[in-house]
């Protein structure tokens, strides 16, 4: 599903973001510190960072439905997958410097369009909760005519 | 609602796109990005509508949303949540919105598909902190603001400005004080007013503080960037986070490329080289746009609300000012009768040689090869070089200017000084080879440091 190029952007460090919804149909949403594909490009493993709103958690647990959005803040080229959860755990010790390395590169990014990296520094990105979410569609969500086109 | 909307005045600037949660009727989530949310009042905010998109579609399924946006000066995040209540395609929350977007497009030659196509409405029901984007205490962005809007300080200032309009003497007069006392009392560095030019639909550059280049004569077309849309609209406009709107319709402008679409050609921005907020404001006397005054900054969120509203209160006296300024000059040097009509040339014409080209159809004078000046300004100089070169004359009247039918000066406000002034400033510029220097009410006379050679084409 996620091939090689999109799974290298994926993960280079964006701005990430988690949907979900309740069983009232109203959204939540929560900020994710990494991801990384697996599985082929099956699979997205997502890092919400264990701060962020339980409701997210509990909609994942509910309902299953997923939506992840990913922006390069220097370009805005986005793209969101769609998805269905799996699983969750908490991200151990030895999966931190991973995470972080990916919090690093959307700092870099941010630094690019006139946001220090300083100012960011108290945002509460690790630990994390990792959950897994099977990919069922993908979308291009670039600002522009495309925007919502189909991309796998 | 547990925090005031007022409060997140920094989210709404643009500077940081803000992130919308929806649903479907299905149950679907979706999460997008959002360029620009809008404070309406202290119950609502608008969404820009710009693409039929999911985010869209959903919304007219269910009308819940979830929104976060970060305010720029602490990174602290906030969650808002949303119902929609209504889309406006007109109107000031439109109108404003508009203008800002018209703005951003022309930059990148998308206007007309970078378009908003409605302002969203919607109530917020709920105002959160996000607690994973948790804030600094102490705001980190250097605003450049030496104090905190005071409305004391903006009155007085306010009034200083004013007297400095009653006092001025000329025109050229009038527009320095103001730019410099907008430095001095408000600390803005970069301004320049541009003021309606000969040709329709135009503006020129009559005056500019704080660039390398002074740019007296650039013409900015109606409709280009944020000075040509303030004067399109007769609006004022005031856009804090530049950079995201510029990045958000670059990205606009390369989908819309590959798709086969065409832009108009790029306009290049005004003054600052990579300004982050523009604040431009028309100079209207009783609806006719008198010019533009724009303000500039490099730092993003530089103008405030309370900004604007100072420009425009202090453009509203500086447009009747200058228009004044206009009819006094022009009546002061109607009243003028040409006494030396064939004085000889005050400065002797020495040092090197200098080519000056007059392109009779395009009515362009390039001087030594480069672009000098165009349109009546052009024609004016050229007459008088030519004057000078067959009688030897260097003084002059703006009456005798005023009567030659051969300039094609407008019947009616032909605001001849000003075109004077431009002219003057613009040969500063060039390097005060030849110069025009004021010798009196209503005369001047024009002052050659080089050997002039003069060649006409069609």
């Amino acid at each position: 599903m996620l091939d090689r190029t999109l799974t290298e952007f994926l993960e280079q460090g964006l701005a990430i973001h988690i949907g979900t919804r309740n069983a009232r149909m109203e959204p939540n949403g929560c900020r994710v510190t990494a991801v990384r594909v697996e599985d082929q490009g099956r699979h997205l493993i997502a890092y919400l960072p264990r701060a962020a709103t339980p409701a997210v958690i509990e909609d994942l647990r509910d309902n299953g439905q997923a939506a992840l959005s990913f922006a390069r803040p220097s370009d805005d080229r986005a793209v969101q997958v769609k998805g269905e959860f799996v699983d969750s755990r908490d991200a151990d010790d030895g999966e931190q410097g991973f995470v972080l390395g990916q919090l690093e590169g959307l700092l870099r990014q941010l630094e690019l369009v006139g946001i220090p990296a300083k100012a960011s520094s108290t945002w509460k990105m690790w630990p994390c909760t990792v959950v897994r979410i099977r990919v069922t569609a993908i979308f291009s969500q670039t600002p522009g005519p495309d925007a919502g086109s189909v991309l796998s | 609602m547990s925090f005031a909307l007022e409060q997140l005045a920094p989210c709404f600037q643009g500077i940081i796109p803000a992130m919308l949660f929806t649903c479907s009727k299905d149950g679907t989530p979706n999460a997008a990005f959002l360029s620009h949310v809008d404070y309406v009042d202290p119950a609502h905010v608008a969404l820009s509508f710009q693409f039929f998109n999911k985010s869209r579609r959903n919304i007219a399924e269910n009308p819940q949303a979830l929104i976060r946006v970060i305010d720029p000066d602490t990174q602290q995040g906030w969650a808002m949540r949303l119902k929609f209540e209504r889309s406006e395609e007109s109107g000031p929350i439109f109108d404003r919105m508009y203008f800002r977007i018209e703005a951003i497009a022309s930059y990148t030659g998308l206007k007309g598909i970078f378009k908003l196509k409605a302002a969203d409405i919607y109530r917020v029901e709920s105002v959160e902190p996000v607690p994973e984007e948790e804030g600094v205490k102490e705001r980190w962005s250097p605003r450049g603001r030496a104090r905190q809007p005071d409305p004391v300080f903006t009155m007085k200032a306010i009034q200083e400005l004013s007297a400095r309009i009653n006092t001025a003497s000329s025109l050229d007069a009038l527009l320095e004080s103001i730019l410099s006392g907008i430095k001095e009392y408000f600390g803005f560095s970069h301004s320049m007013i541009l003021l309606a030019g000969e040709k329709p639909n135009t503006l020129v550059t009559l005056a500019s503080r704080g660039y390398p280049e002074a740019g007296a004569g650039a013409e900015v077309q109606f409709g280009e960037g944020i000075i040509g849309v303030v004067a399109e609209a007769q609006k004022p406009i005031r856009i804090s986070g530049l950079m995201r709107g510029m990045l958000h319709a670059r990205a606009v402008a390369k989908r819309a490329h590959e798709k086969g679409w065409s832009p108009d050609r790029g306009v290049p921005l005004p003054g600052l080289a990579n300004p982050a907020s523009q604040l431009g404001v028309p100079l209207l006397v009783r609806g006719e746009l008198v010019g533009v005054i724009c303000i500039e900054s490099e730092t993003p969120y530089r103008f405030h609300e309370e900004d604007k509203s100072t420009i425009e209160l202090l453009g509203s006296y500086l447009a009747v000012a200058i228009q004044n300024m206009q009819l006094k000059e022009a009546e002061e040097a109607n009243g003028e009768v040409p006494e030396d009509r064939v004085a000889p040339a005050a400065a002797a014409a020495s040092g090197d040689r200098c080519e000056l080209t007059y392109y009779r159809g395009e009515e362009v004078l390039m001087m030594d090869g480069e672009y000098l000046i165009r349109s009546l300004p052009a024609r004016i100089l050229w007459k008088l070089l030519q004057t000078h070169q067959r009688d030897g004359r260097a003084e002059f009247t703006n009456r005798e200017l005023r009567l030659d039918k051969s300039l094609n000066l407008p019947a009616f406000k032909d605001n001849l000084e000003t075109r004077l002034l431009l002219l003057r400033r613009r040969l500063d510029q060039k390097g005060g080879d030849i110069r025009l220097v004021p010798t009196g009410r209503g005369r001047f006379a024009i002052e050659l440091g080089c050997k002039i050679e003069l060649i006409e084409k069609a």
